[in-house]
């Protein structure tokens, strides 16, 4: 019973305390293999913690929409980290919800950030939050059906159901259409988190920018908490990359030292897939804007793929 | 316990009829005659709303027969739970359209004749309520027709402006084309009855000894008939035109209810009149539901019109619902009667979801429409500090029609998709693929339903306003406000307790299908909802909103402990330099810009770009700049059958001679042929 109710609260530190670390540790990497001796992977909480002790500049222009966005976009990103399994298969507050609450989670907080940049009346803003729903929209079904294609594969959409039930059927995981919607899923995680070669989050040039363009006339606490919010979305959407297609080593139950080597192997994961992360974005330059709808659209092909080869195979 | 029920229902009836009549009689005084009616109709739905409730918990059916001495036509009605939970349906939306009304009709105080629109407004609540009572083809023929041509009536109450004539026309004809296509597909089925009654109880028993062939007939033209009134892809042209020509009040019945008596259709013929059906059936409904989404939003998306962007953003909607419909019918001719069940669930759900977020929206376009006197979203903006109470309402249905948790749209949508998933069951892999593309569709339908919300209620609504229409505007009567008030509370009811709402559809659907779903997708009574299947997934919006609220306190009582006051100063939008004006914000149409660019092959925007110079090719006196999109339909296909038709009428004009021998030979000629015909 006190499981149950520590687990929660374990998921959500463990997502909101590691989520900045997550990006200190991608700009690190990525500043050292640029020659660069780069910031310290710790750099991301100093900022949070300074935006967090200062007051907030409001544009006069906006309305309370711009004032409720960060509270809102924070609030709906928590609630996933609640649902996502971290540590353990066993989700205690599984009951609440299953992938599809959590992709209409994440469509609530970009529903919020994109009022908020047409809310202050720069054209930036607007620029920003028209391509965030192009990129999202494309990205959307792609998501949608890689998604299936695992819970097709295990009967369930819940993410708790189906860690638990690929971890012990492993074999299930060498099924070639799970591959097809890993690929997918890594594209549109790629897309989803704003990182090159769909947008480039380092720069606030009109040209390049997408989700920074919205996020521009924050500042102060609310800046903090939509900066949080997006780096805490990076870190659960790589969390379910890798408790669905590599759930090994995550805790089956909720005993102390299965979760002790589940952490372990957790920032092992994560950190492999940082590190990737890194490699694609050293490797690749960003994509032109009109040209994010044909890799999307790769990954929507791969999707479909994936489930109609789950279907003929069957 | 039957008379009751029967008697309530009669009672609506008659005060909707008592309300349109008093409406004439108020001569002198359009006003108060305006507002009788309105009550009246607000009264009499508050009946027909008890009516539906008492019917649905008794889940009994009740038969009102009237016999007129030595009538050919037998009046019979039906009240089943299919047609209770359409009668709710209708007189939810109906109550509140009446109340919003009485404040929306000042509107037209002293420029119209208000009387009118309460004598029409009754007749058009109590045709709808007829429509789904009737139980006998040439009864439901005439109140169809009733329900069309006095909300024809209503399209072209504003009837000054040549385009609402030119939509009402449009509107009119196009119902009719889909009058014919059902009366010929009752004819069909009547040849089979073998009796002369048009009775719907011998239609019921006709289903499983119809050939094949003539099923698949009556299936199209069902197809067709009812398709004009649902707005389904291609069939869809009188629907963004009429919505937005009629008056507010009456495009929140249209589109929220009126619409829906097509589905209701739908589920009368494939679900009791043609059963057993052929899998293609559902698979053919199914596609059309996923075109009719699709394509609808991505029209609804460049729309600059918020009304026509609504009507459009209604046919995406009745997509969605047909999907449910058309899986069901998957499911059924499989004997998958559980999957069936939750599929025809979703469909409802959403039906109803619908009526209540789309009347919600058109009500806030009205007061919109109201406070500014245009309809255009380029010249609105900064609303929401002029009409504080429409702004939080508007984007309550923006975020339910969004599919956005934890509202009402999103418990249909995930209801659908449960059923798209459950499409593994089905023993066909071509149509298991064709199911879950139509997934695909339904997702990338929902991304883009929010992408055109945030435009409607960003550009409408936020920043500076774009012209003095919104920087003049007002907030509207109270009663408007309230109206609408309850249509959101609708919306978030409906979300967080999804329980009480599956409850009521099983009764429909355990009428319909023989299958009670409900002790297998809900559990802890209110709360908490999961699909057929043990073991496959689970959902609780209620506690998912609970542990929102408990996650806001938590962070708010964190925040302000690091920093117990928090100052927020006010200051201008940065602009480079430059002082904020509302030129420079993003429009509409640049929000929706790169989905034109993406989808480019539908839309084929024709982009113009004028500059008048003062000094040539020097100094820039004004720029225009004209951004359409080819009516595709239109153009590829109405015209060619237009001008097919006008082409052929010309080559038989000379028939016409208009010499009076001539037209007797002609009689002359038909009678011969007649006997010969009889004769053999």
């Amino acid at each position: 019973m006190t499981a149950k109710i520590i687990l929660p609260i374990l998921q959500i530190l463990v997502i909101v305390g590691f989520s900045p670390l997550v990006k200190g540790f991608i700009n690190k990497i990525e500043a050292r293999l640029q020659c660069r001796r780069g910031a310290s992977i710790f750099q991301p909480y100093y900022n949070l913690i300074k935006l967090l002790r200062k007051d907030a500049v409001v544009s006069e222009t906006s309305s309370w929409i711009f004032r409720a966005t960060p509270y809102v976009t924070f609030i709906s990103i928590l609630i996933i980290s609640l649902l996502v399994p971290v540590l353990s298969s066993q989700v205690p507050l599984n009951f609440t919800g299953d992938i599809i609450l959590i992709i209409y989670l994440f469509a609530l907080a970009r529903f919020f950030l994109v009022l908020t940049s047409l809310d202050t009346g720069s054209a930036f803003g607007g620029m920003g939050g028209s391509r965030e729903m192009m990129v999202s929209s494309m990205a959307e079904p792609a998501m949608i059906l890689s998604i299936f294609t695992v819970a097709l594969t295990v009967n369930s959409t819940n993410l708790s159901n189906i860690t638990n039930l690929l971890l012990n059927n492993s074999v299930l995981l060498l099924n070639p259409s799970l591959f097809l919607a890993f690929l997918a899923f890594a594209i549109v995680l790629i897309a989803e988190a704003g990182r090159i070669p769909v947008d480039n989050p380092f720069t606030h040039l009109e040209l390049t920018m997408i989700h920074e363009g919205m996020m521009l006339e924050f500042s102060g606490r609310y800046l903090a908490l939509v900066e949080w919010a997006s780096s805490m979305k990076l870190l659960l959407l790589l969390t379910i990359l890798v408790n669905i297609f590599f759930p090994w080593g995550i805790a089956g139950g909720l005993t102390f030292p299965g979760l002790i080597i589940a952490f372990a192997l957790y920032v092992v994961k994560i950190g492999f897939f940082a590190f990737l992360i890194v490699i694609v974005e050293m490797s690749f330059a960003k994509l032109r804007l009109f040209r994010i709808p044909n890799l999307l659209g790769t990954a929507f092909i791969l999707s479909v793929l994936a489930i109609i080869s789950l279907y003929v195979v069957r | 316990m039957a008379e009751h029920i029967s008697h309530l229902f009669i009672i609506s009836i008659i005060l909707y009829l008592a309300g349109s009549l008093f409406a004439l009689c108020f001569y002198g005084w359009q006003r108060v005659g305006n507002y009788i009616a309105l009550i009246l109709a607000a009264i009499a739905s508050c009946f027909s709303i008890a009516t539906a409730v008492v019917a649905l918990s008794a889940g009994s059916t009740i038969r009102l027969d009237f016999t007129i001495y030595h009538a050919i036509i037998k009046y019979n009605f039906l009240l089943d739970p299919v047609s209770a939970y359409f009668i709710l349906a209708i007189s939810v939306i109906g109550f509140v359209a009446a109340i919003y009304s009485i404040g929306y009709t000042r509107l037209y105080v002293n420029k119209r004749d208000t009387r009118f629109l309460g004598f029409t407004y009754n007749i058009f609540l109590a045709s709808m309520l007829l429509v789904v009572t009737a139980n006998n083809a040439v009864v439901f023929m005439i109140v169809w027709e009733l329900m069309t041509v006095v909300s024809f009536f209503l399209v072209i109450y504003e009837h000054e402006n040549p385009a609402n004539m030119k939509a009402g026309f449009m509107y009119i004809i196009m119902a009719h084309i889909g009058a014919v296509f059902l009366s010929v597909a009752f004819f069909i089925m009547f040849a089979f009855t073998g009796t002369w009654d048009f009775g719907f109880d011998d239609f019921r028993k006709v289903g499983s000894h119809m050939p094949l062939i003539y099923k698949n007939v009556v299936f199209f033209l069902v197809i067709i008939g009812f398709g004009i009134k649902a707005g389904i892809f291609p069939l869809h042209l009188w629907l963004p035109m009429a919505h937005p020509a009629a008056p507010s009040n009456v495009s929140m019945v249209m589109s929220g209810v009126m619409i829906k008596t097509a589905i209701y259709g739908f589920i009368r013929f494939y679900f009791e009149f043609l059963t057993p059906c052929p899998p293609w059936w559902g698979v053919v409904v199914l596609i059309i539901g996923a075109s009719s989404a699709l394509l609808g939003i991505l029209y609804a998306l460049t729309e600059r019109d918020i009304k026509t962007l609504l009507a459009y953003s209604s046919i995406e909607n009745n997509g969605i619902i047909i999907i449910g419909i058309g899986l069901s019918m998957i499911f059924k001719s499989y004997n998958l009667m559980a999957l069936s069940s939750l599929a025809l669930m979703a469909g409802l759900y959403h039906l109803v979801n619908h009526a209540v977020f789309k009347s919600l929206l058109f009500g806030c376009a009205g007061n919109i429409y109201y406070a500014t006197h245009t309809k255009n979203i380029e010249e609105l903006g900064g609303l929401i500090k002029r009409l504080r109470v429409t702004a939080p309402l508007f984007l309550v249905g923006a975020l339910a029609i969004s599919a956005i948790p934890p509202l009402n749209g999103f418990l249909s949508e995930w209801l659908i998709f449960q059923s798209i998933l459950n499409g593994f069951h089905i023993p066909s892999v071509i149509i298991k693929i064709i199911t879950i593309i139509c997934g695909a569709v339904v997702a990338l339908t929902g991304a883009l339903v929010a992408t055109c919300f945030v435009k409607a209620f960003g550009i409408s609504f936020l920043a500076l306003p774009r012209s003095d229409h919104a920087k003049k505007a007002k907030e509207v009567p109270v009663i408007m406000l309230v109206s609408m008030g309850l249509l959101a509370s609708l919306c978030v009811f409906l979300g967080i307790f999804p329980v009480k709402v599956m409850m009521v559809i099983n009764s429909v659907n355990t009428h319909l299908l023989n299958t009670n779903i409900l002790p297998a997708i809900t559990s802890y009574d209110w709360l908490h909802t999961k699909s057929v299947q043990t073991n496959f997934t689970d959902l609780s919006p209620t506690s998912a909103t609970v542990l929102g609220l408990i996650l806001f306190a938590v962070t708010f009582g964190v925040l302000t402990s690091i920093k117990p006051r928090f100052v927020k100063k006010i200051y201008e939008t940065w602009t480079c330099g430059i002082s904020p004006e509302p030129r420079l914000e993003y429009t509409a149409t640049a929000f929706t810009r790169p989905f034109k660019t993406i989808f480019s092959n539908l839309y084929r925007p024709q982009r113009e770009v004028r500059t008048e110079y003062s000094v040539p090719n020097f100094f820039v006196k004004s720029i225009t700049y004209v951004d359409e999109v080819t009516p595709i339909f239109e153009k590829y296909f109405y015209s060619p059958v237009s001008r097919a038709v006008l082409s052929i009428s010309n080559r038989v004009r000379w028939v016409h001679t208009g010499s009076i021998h001539i037209y007797l030979t002609y009689i002359f000629i038909t009678l011969i042929i007649l006997i010969i015909f009889v004769g053999k």
